[in-house]
């Protein structure tokens, strides 16, 4: 089974679980689309709707430029307050502070 | 694992129970790929990892230490 | 009229022989039926992933969600055998 690591795994019995104990917590989440949101997690409910605190979101564009070449730009926003409708989350991870 | 006797045929919930904890790839529709142990999966397919590598068009693009995946995005998870 | 055999029949006998699936995208995959259930979800053994660039990839044991399943070809070997 699981292995018995840190005390953070332990109380992982359902994937959800893993985000309920990322609350009041930093969160990486990446969407839909190439965007990424880093933020504090005020709220969740079970379709991964989000309510972030603090955020900064960023987005990746690729650019054609005249030799047809590929460029990604990043572009960041910064809000105080979000939310994520959950049907454009595809990962959530708590970043630990380090 | 305790269904030993069943290893033969396995239906979509005694797989995910067999392999809990074990290294797994799971890869999602848009083709990025997630390796690392499974914590948990649930009837939508979410899914927790641990020590989860992203890779996409086979290359190394981020570590998280733990991840959730919501399962609308799962196309297959696979034993590794 | 007796002898229909409901679709969900069909891949029950599937079971334990190779089936060919076909994705909703560009993806397919061949291999052997442990399992499924009512959403069609499968278990699949010694498979291999025909990617729509023509690269295949092998996985010894996988959890296929059947929600972008299309189409389902018992005794199917994947779109390089079609040819008999």
């Amino acid at each position: 089974m699981a292995d018995a690591g840190d005390g953070d795994t332990a109380a992982v019995s359902e994937p959800l679980d893993l985000v309920r104990l990322s609350l009041d917590e930093i969160v990486f989440v990446r969407l839909r689309g190439d965007r990424e949101l880093k933020g504090r997690l005020h709220a969740y409910d079970s379709h991964c709707n989000l309510v972030l605190g603090e955020v900064e979101e960023t987005i990746y564009v690729v650019e054609d430029d005249d030799e047809e070449e590929e460029t990604v730009k990043t572009i960041k926003k910064q809000s105080e307050m979000l939310f994520v409708r959950g049907d454009s989350v595809v990962l959530i991870s708590p970043q630990a502070a380090s | 694992m305790e269904n030993g006797a069943n290893s033969g045929s396995s239906d979509p919930s005694s797989f995910l129970t067999e392999i809990i904890g074990a290294p797994v790839k799971v890869k999602l529709n848009s083709s990025v790929e997630y390796r690392g142990y499974l914590i948990s999966v649930d009837g939508y397919m979410n899914i927790s990892l641990e020590k989860t590598e992203e890779y996409v068009d086979g290359k190394l693009r981020r570590s998280y230490g733990e991840a959730f995946v919501r399962g609308n995005n799962v196309l297959y998870i696979s034993a590794s | 009229m007796t002898s229909q055999l409901l679709p969900l029949e069909l891949i029950d006998k599937c079971v334990g022989s190779r089936i060919w699936v076909v994705m909703k995208g560009d993806k397919e995959f061949a291999g052997t039926l442990l399992g499924f259930d009512d959403y069609v979800n499968m278990v699949l053994e010694d498979v291999t992933e025909f990617d729509y660039s023509g690269s295949h990839t092998k996985l010894p044991k996988i959890l296929l969600n059947g929600n972008n399943i299309c189409m389902l070809i018992p005794g199917g070997e994947g779109p390089e055998t079609t040819e008999s």
